[in-house]
């Protein structure tokens, strides 16, 4: 099964070519082509799954290009990391294209999401199964696009709109850093090859500076792809495309494709304290920082958005800790319980028609399903024992407690406490209490919606199972099989964590309760301890607003400042000389306001300058 | 000369030159003899066969050793042959661009005169791939450059077009003055024109002083040639001609005149400079000298090529700036001088060819339809006409050199060049700074095609030239993006470019 492991990412693309073609034609039958594909892809990465438990990694490569002396390949690899990540993406791409088909009921461009679906749901297979950096890189890219294609599908929407491109160039900014990391490690290893890369590596054959280097500049990749601290403020603007796009993009797929490349390239970065560290701190501070802001925010969804990043922090802190198999595991329960939530939220936009949780209230009796679903989510996300999210949240906690890294414990804690408090939050502002708007036609969402939301439900619940304290931990064992660079497959650790992990979070659901559910304390407690910080908070640290000061305006100047030089400054020098050009009449002159004088001036300049330095330089500069 | 050193003269191996030249004679006296009201289009179509037909020929060529005629001016080599094939694709798509032109302005008096006199400027270019004399290097070059002054102008009656031909005139003659001022230092030197014994002569070179002239000579002849290949500092005439010259004169001078361009910079700057000994027999040659001389002119050329474009509303003039960037990674190129040289320069210029001359097709459908060339115009493309819009988006997406298109690979390679030996590590991030600058302004396209809603929601016809070219474009694009090696692998097996190009 596993030699054919290479179709899984060509369903979806079956799939994004035939709406492309017959779209118009199928109109909202085109769906069921798109479920399909998308389950041919998870039953196959089923099988490959099984299959990988009992047998050895299959990697498969040919050569594609050859540069200079160098010939570079491309194939598939299925090893754990990959097998795991590939039912990860095809089960929750499956799921959400299930749901969409009632989500997106009625809208006209109905086969066109379907067909970017397809497309990005091909991007993400092939990203995880590519044996080496250059192929990871070109379907890092192309998931990219297909983000942009589908955050921006409201594009008449204007802030969907601008939520497109800022995800877009936001990215790209740390895909350059990715670029260039992966540019330099070929230079320095002459191969992209993951396998190669880590024996050069092992064998000392790179600098410890450059390995931190490079190391630094791939977690900068990571750092946008995963709306990592300070290149966080797409996610939440990304909010602006349809909720099932949010479940797809922001909750098991492109964003943790950040997390993926770090531990992908985890035997990179386990040579470099400081690169650990470095990712070790920033999720860290991601984790505390984002869900501080998450405390404050009235849109259902961008409470949540905020929470993925908090919870991707926490990824990288496991990571950067050397908890491998807590960031991997962190990564597959927060996949299930955050599409979870993202699902049931996106079942409540549909129902009451409203993003903002003020004017929500009351859903739970008639939200039968949803309501309940939600619940579980919440309770998994916020770290209540039993439940997937505890299992793993405990495992992070015990790995930045082992690496040696007590502030980051203490942090990550501390926003543990926070998750369950604003999660806690929206679920009581949401479902119960008196209904604060119209609530005249609210309805349970259609079976193909609230499906998918029980399947999920399901595996927020038992996914924690497979890597426990009591059972045993058998997918970290798998995970690190054959492959001792990883770090152990479980942390023993002290069971004071676990109990502290318990209490904070117990903690913060008590506190949402106490404001939000019984209301025994008022509402206003946080804005009573001195009204800048809510504002603060609820303006996200002022960050757009800094980038809007400085990266936006500097890039701007630049453009102004050369065109500047372009038109006016050398159009200056030559003003009031009468052009020939002008006088072949006022239209045509007005239209171009270049003089053909000012491009020899600038031609003569040019030469002029370069011939002094020559001179002056005694002819070589050497 | 004698009939019988006339016979013992390898004709055969300017059959190419010879294809072109006739047809230009009889498109000629067809144009003179055929009656006023018949379309002049079957003429465009017997220039496309002629132009097929030359570069059958050239590739029947590839493999064989370095041939030259008439005292070395003219040869046969890999490097000949390679960039001798890309002018004749670019020519024949530009061709198909032509055949599709209707305006409102009227160049339909002029339609058969467009042709030859088109097919003029390509054999001008032909010959510049095969001089191997400063002599005919130059005749190439101004056979290729006064065809084009008067094909910017062919619209006698648009102004616009009539301003583009002027100001083109004049800096081209400014530029090839400059250009042909450092190559009479080089003569005076060497005493020679052929480019070869050039070589010869000055690898022996014992006089500092005629090294610092020729150091002179090199910018000189680099600032002149920047014209030809629309680099800094003299690019600016490029916005303004490209705007004013009808859509298929703008095709042509932004892929087939810069291919052109580029294959005589190498031409003289390799032979005669990377020969050229900078202190005394045996020393550094001095084009490693001048490396940080081309690398400057790289890195403004990219910089603003790419920051420029940001601001521009008109679609072509957009185009302008863009071709101008692309001048600039393809000077990164050059100025890395790694064996891989050659084969970087190659496949970008075929990949630029195929996304440049694709986009030009739709850009000369769309400004067909609404009478402008405004970005704005393409808002809406993917409602009106999704087959355009998608071929547009394909294109874009090579332009800017996402990965999965010929575009990346052609980036890729020049980057890794530039990494290869002295590794150039400003160049390499003033390029990757301005690639990532240019996907603002290819995305603007983007978004106004896919992401803005239509003023009118009138269709296209297509015509069929644009569809071959469409086809062609998007199709190569794709294709060599996949599978790269299909052009490497001709490449290894028919051309030696790196042995030949020095040869006798």
């Amino acid at each position: 099964m596993m030699e054919n492991a290479w179709l899984i990412p060509l369903f979806p693309l079956v799939s994004f070519v035939i709406l492309l073609l017959f779209g118009k034609r199928l109109k909202e039958a085109g769906a069921y082509v798109g479920i399909l594909m998308t389950l041919a892809s998870l039953v196959f990465s089923i099988l490959v799954l099984f299959e990988r438990f009992s047998e050895p990694s299959y990697i498969q490569k040919f050569e594609w290009l050859k540069i200079g002396d160098v010939s570079l390949t491309a194939g598939f690899e299925v090893n754990q990391l990959n097998a795991l990540m590939l039912f990860i993406v095809s089960l929750v791409s499956f799921l959400v294209h299930t749901y969409s088909k009632g989500y997106m009921h009625g809208d006209g461009r109905f086969p066109v999401f379907y067909a970017y679906l397809g497309l990005f749901t091909f991007a993400m297979l092939g990203l995880v199964i590519s044996p080496n950096l250059l192929q990871t890189y070109m379907f890092w890219e192309l998931v990219g696009l297909g983000s942009f294609l589908l955050i921006g599908f409201y594009f008449y929407k204007e802030e969907a709109k601008a939520a497109a491109k800022k995800a877009f160039i936001m990215t790209r900014i740390g895909d350059v850093g990715l670029f260039i990391g992966m540019i330099l490690l070929f230079w320095k290893t002459g191969s992209f090859e993951y396998s190669e890369i880590f024996s050069a590596v092992e064998a000392g054959g790179i600098s410890q500076t450059m390995i931190t280097l490079t190391a630094i500049l791939i977690f900068i990749g990571a750092v946008g792809k995963s709306g990592q601290f300070p290149l966080h403020t797409w996610l939440p603007d990304a909010m602006e495309g349809p909720t099932p796009v949010s479940a797809l993009i922001h909750a098991a797929t492109m964003v943790a494709a950040g997390v993926y490349l770090v531990a992908t390239m985890f035997p990179l970065f386990a040579a470099s304290k400081t690169a650990l560290l470095t990712v070790a701190t920033i999720g860290a501070f991601t984790a505390i920082f984002a869900a501080s802001i998450g405390l404050v925010q009235t849109d259902i969804k961008r409470v949540l958005a905020y929470s993925t990043v908090s919870q991707l922090g926490y990824m990288m802190l496991a990571l950067g800790s050397a908890g491998y198999v807590a960031g991997v595991f962190h990564l597959m329960t927060h996949a299930f319980f955050k599409a979870l939530l993202f699902l049931a939220a996106g079942s409540v936009i549909h129902a009451v028609h409203t993003q903002n949780i003020e004017e929500m209230g009351g859903l739970w009796k008639k939200l039968k399903w949803t309501a309940p679903l939600f619940l579980i989510g919440t309770l998994a996300i916020s770290g209540v024992p039993l439940l997937s999210g505890f299992f793993s949240k405990d495992e992070i906690l015990v790995a930045a407690w082992e690496g040696g890294h007590p502030i980051l414990f203490v942090l990550a804690l501390i926003a543990a406490f926070m998750t369950a408090f604003y999660m806690f939050r929206l679920f009581f502002m949401v479902f119960t209490g008196e209904a604060r708007g119209n609530q005249n036609h609210v309805h349970e969402s259609p079976g193909s919606m609230t499906l998918p939301m029980l399947v999920l439900g399901v595996l927020a619940i038992i996914s924690g199972y497979v890597n426990t304290p009591w059972f045993g931990s058998f997918l970290g064992d798998w995970l690190v099989d054959g492959n001792e660079k990883l770090g152990h497959g479980h942390m023993e650790g002290p069971i004071w964590i676990m109990i502290a992990a318990t209490v904070v979070s117990l903690a913060g659901i008590y506190l949402a309760w106490l404001i939000y559910g019984k209301r025994s304390v008022s509402r206003n407690w946080l804005s009573g301890s001195g009204d800048t910080l809510h504002t603060i908070l609820y303006n996200k640290y002022y960050v757009d607003e800094f980038y809007q000061m400085t990266v936006v305006a500097v890039t701007k100047g630049i453009s102004y400042f050369l065109r500047f030089i372009d038109v006016f400054l050398v159009g200056g020098i030559v003003k009031g000389v009468v052009g020939f050009v002008q006088g072949l009449g006022a239209t045509g002159s007005k239209l171009q306001n270049g003089q053909v004088q000012t491009y020899a001036a600038v031609a003569f300049v040019g030469l002029a300058i370069l011939t002094v330095i020559f001179a002056l330089t005694g002819g070589y500069l050497q | 000369m004698s009939a019988d050193t006339f016979q013992s003269i390898n004709w055969s191996i300017l059959t190419p030159e010879f294809i072109i030249l006739g047809v230009i004679a009889i498109l000629i006296l067809l144009d003179l003899f055929m009656p006023k009201t018949l379309s002049r289009k079957i003429l465009g179509w017997i220039g496309i066969a002629a132009i097929l037909a030359a570069l059958i020929f050239t590739l029947n060529m590839a493999g064989g050793p370095v041939r030259t005629i008439l005292d070395n001016t003219f040869r046969v080599d890999s490097f000949a042959i390679a960039f001798k094939s890309l002018l004749l694709v670019g020519a024949a798509l530009v061709m198909f661009l032509a055949t599709s032109y209707e305006t409102k302005a009227g160049l339909e008096r002029y339609e058969a005169e467009f042709y030859y006199i088109f097919l003029s400027a390509l054999l001008g270019a032909m010959v510049m791939t095969s001089s191997g004399d400063l002599i005919t290097l130059y005749v190439g070059l101004e056979l290729l450059s006064i065809p084009s002054y008067i094909l910017a102008g062919m619209r006698k009656f648009d102004s616009k077009s009539n301003e583009a031909a002027m100001k083109y005139v004049i800096s081209g003659g400014i530029s090839s003055a400059i250009a042909l001022f450092g190559m009479s230092y080089v003569y005076g030197i060497a005493g020679s024109t052929d480019l070869i014994e050039i070589a010869s002569k000055l690898s022996m070179l014992a006089d500092g002083q005629q090294a610092y002239l020729l150091g002179l000579a090199f910018l000189m002849i680099f600032v002149g040639l920047a014209f030809k290949i629309s680099a800094a500092p003299f690019h600016m005439w490029a916005p303004d001609v490209y705007q004013g010259a009808p859509t298929p004169v703008t095709a042509f001078l932004s892929v087939v005149s810069k291919t052109a361009g580029f294959v005589i910079v190498i031409r003289v700057l390799l032979t005669v400079f990377g020969a050229a000994a900078s202190n005394g027999p045996n020393s550094m040659p001095i084009i490693m000298n001048m490396q940080d001389y081309i690398a400057v002119i790289a890195g403004a050329t990219m910089i603003i090529g790419n920051v420029v474009a940001l601001k521009q509303s008109d679609i072509k003039r957009m185009f302008a700036y863009s071709s101008i960037a692309h001048a600039g990674y393809l000077l990164v190129a050059v100025t890395s001088l790694s064996a891989n040289m050659f084969y970087s320069i190659w496949f970008y210029l075929l990949a630029y060819l195929l996304m440049n001359l694709g986009a030009f097709a739709v850009i000369q459908v769309v400004s067909e339809k609404s009478g402008s060339t405004k970005i704005a115009d393409f808002a809406g493309l993917y409602r009106r006409s999704p087959v355009l819009a998608v071929a547009m988006g394909i294109l874009l997406i090579s332009l800017a050199g996402f990965p999965g298109t010929a575009g990346f690979i052609g980036k890729l390679n020049i980057f890794a060049g530039a990494f290869a030996g002295d590794p150039h590590y400003v160049l390499a991030s003033v390029m990757i700074a301005t690639t990532v600058v240019s996907y603002f302004y290819y995305f603007g396209v983007m978004t106004q095609m896919f992401f803005r809603p239509a003023e009118d929601e009138s269709k296209f016809n297509l015509p069929f030239g644009i569809i071959i070219v469409l086809i062609v474009a998007v199709a190569g694009s794709i294709l060599f993006g996949l599978m790269p090696n299909l052009a490497l692998d001709f490449m290894n097996n028919h051309l030696d470019i790196l042995n030949d190009f020095f040869g006798q």
